[in-house]
């Protein structure tokens, strides 16, 4: 007899690298049948990041370009799984975060009353007028979903304030996490050969990743940023700094014309998420304004400071594995070398655990989705930190 | 433009317009409709709600429309004064009035930027 399919839908390579996971835990519960469905503008780019985990895109969903606002992008993505699930209609969909095609993906589920699991539930900015459309989507999601897979305990919260059931609502951790443990852990060769040689003569260097890819970081704060990495190059003898960069030529110019040809600085260009993953697992400090970055990093038992004045997950900040330091080239420079000069800071940092996951994410996602349709009992909830710093929600 | 994108247009624009008449004309008489709103539905306190809506809003625009044969899936953004409530709406035609309606409000937005509309009689 054939298993009942759950839909995971994607639309970007981000949340490719998130659903992965969830795909291969309900592949290894054999309860039901996961079916990849890569939509949006960019499936090839989507097939690539699932490419990494060994897996493929079942259903490519594709949308021409013409469709270039949201509002087209969404309603062609409805009108395609609409005619996808007339002919193949899953017991389930899955869909992850807050994109264009998430809300397409919940949508096209309401629609035809095919219960919705939404992965990575309950984020919020608590700011309603700056990030519409945004947030608006992501409480709209809300409103269809028959599960909720939350990735912190706060993001549960959020979906309780807002009169969601609590046994709809499960605290599984963020399955990023679980993806970059398991492609790190396989340590495959580096794809990116520059990369490759800076680690083969490292000879014992401490390595630094330095990831600043955020538009609001471009300009003058990465300026600023950039001074600081040049600081800390000269004040440390051994550290290798690597610095991916975003594929903006304009941003890739402003890195080159301030770190350009400095010794031990490697540029490159965006790396596959193989590579950052394993270049994660092995650098001593993470600097970096991205998200993702700033949450798989722990796991590897990384600090991460973060070059941003606001952020929303601010889980690992009040579990102490982050550390706020926005742009100022003093302030950077004076909390990377507070780390650099003591291993036992360091590790202090990331001792205890990381907020955004325990890597069985995904695991409790593929459960709780089959305890939905019946075929599994609820699984339980990520357990709470010990760490005195997450459970008094104390700032740093 | 389809039957049925012709019907769920006129009615969009219908109770957008603020014309309940017009609106409660495209609801058929013993049409199934359900909302995520706590108090109970039926055609009557619909077009209600939607006429305050409307009325409250500095505007209301359809930000997008999918058919499929004779179901239609509409999103809408209700912009008030201090922000926009976001509508998904998915709607069933037949005969040119609509047979099934089944709304999903932003409730906590809904609340927010239009106060009181939920706790009025």
């Amino acid at each position: 007899m054939s298993l009942p399919e759950v839909h995971l839908i994607c639309g970007t390579r981000p949340q490719a690298v998130r659903l992965a996971p969830v795909a291969v835990a309900m592949r290894e519960a054999g309860l039901v049948a996961p079916v990849l469905v890569a939509g949006g503008r960019y499936p090839a780019m989507v097939g690539q990041a699932f490419a990494a985990f060994g897996l493929a895109p079942d259903v490519t969903l594709r949308v021409e370009r013409g469709a270039g606002s949201r509002p087209e992008l969404r309603t062609e993505m409805i009108r395609r799984l609409d005619a996808l699930w007339a002919e193949r209609t899953p017991a389930a969909a899955l869909v992850q975060g807050d994109t264009t095609t998430s809300l397409a993906g919940a949508l096209a589920a309401s629609w035809r009353r095919i219960p919705l699991v939404h992965l990575e539930a309950g984020l919020r900015s608590d700011d309603l007028g700056s990030s519409f459309p945004e947030e608006a989507d992501r409480r709209l999601i809300a409103q269809v979903a028959a599960l909720h897979l939350t990735p912190t305990p706060l993001a549960a919260m959020n979906l309780l304030d807002e009169n969601i059931a609590t046994g709809d609502v499960l605290i599984t951790g963020n399955t990023v996490v679980d993806a970059a443990l398991a492609v790190a852990a396989r340590r495959l060769p580096f794809e990116n050969t520059e990369v490759a040689a800076v680690r083969a003569a490292a000879a014992g260097r401490r390595l630094v990743v330095v990831a600043a890819h955020r538009r609001e970081t471009w300009g003058a704060p990465l300026d600023r940023i950039l001074a600081a990495v040049r600081r800390l190059v000269e004040r440390y003898a051994d550290i290798d700094v690597i610095l991916p960069t975003h594929p903006n030529p304009a941003v890739r110019a402003q890195v080159h014309a301030g770190l350009g040809g400095v010794d031990r600085v490697t540029i490159t260009g965006p790396l596959p998420y193989p590579d950052l993953s394993r270049l994660l697992s092995e650098a001593y400090l993470v600097l970096t304004d991205s998200a993702d970055i700033q949450q798989e990093a722990p796991s590897f038992g990384v600090p991460a400071l973060v070059l941003r004045e606001v952020t929303e997950p601010a889980g690992s900040l009040r579990a102490g594995c982050a550390r706020f330091v926005g742009s100022d080239t003093d302030v950077i420079v004076e909390h990377a070398s507070a780390l650099l000069d003591s291993r036992v800071r360091r590790e202090a940092m990331t001792a205890g655990g990381n907020p955004y996951g325990d890597g069985l994410a995904a695991r409790r996602a593929a459960q709780a989705t089959a305890a939905l349709l019946g075929l599994a009992d609820h699984p339980d909830p990520m357990p709470a930190l010990e760490s005195h710093a997450a459970a008094y929600g104390a700032s740093y | 433009m389809t039957g049925t994108a012709e019907s769920v247009a006129f009615y969009a624009r219908s109770w957008i317009n603020r014309d309940r008449v017009a609106a409660r004309r495209m609801i058929a008489p013993d049409a199934e409709i359900e909302w995520n709103l706590e108090a109970a539905v039926d055609d009557e306190e619909l077009v209600q709600t939607l006429h305050r809506i409307a009325a409250f809003a500095d505007s209301v625009t359809v930000v997008s429309t999918t058919c499929a044969g004779d179901r239609a899936s509409l999103v809408y953004d209700c912009a008030a004064p201090f922000g926009t409530v976001r509508v998904a709406e998915f709607v069933t035609v037949a005969g040119g009035t609509l047979s099934e309606i089944r709304q999903v409000y932003d409730v906590v937005a809904l609340r927010r930027y239009f106060p009181g509309l939920l706790d009025q009689d």
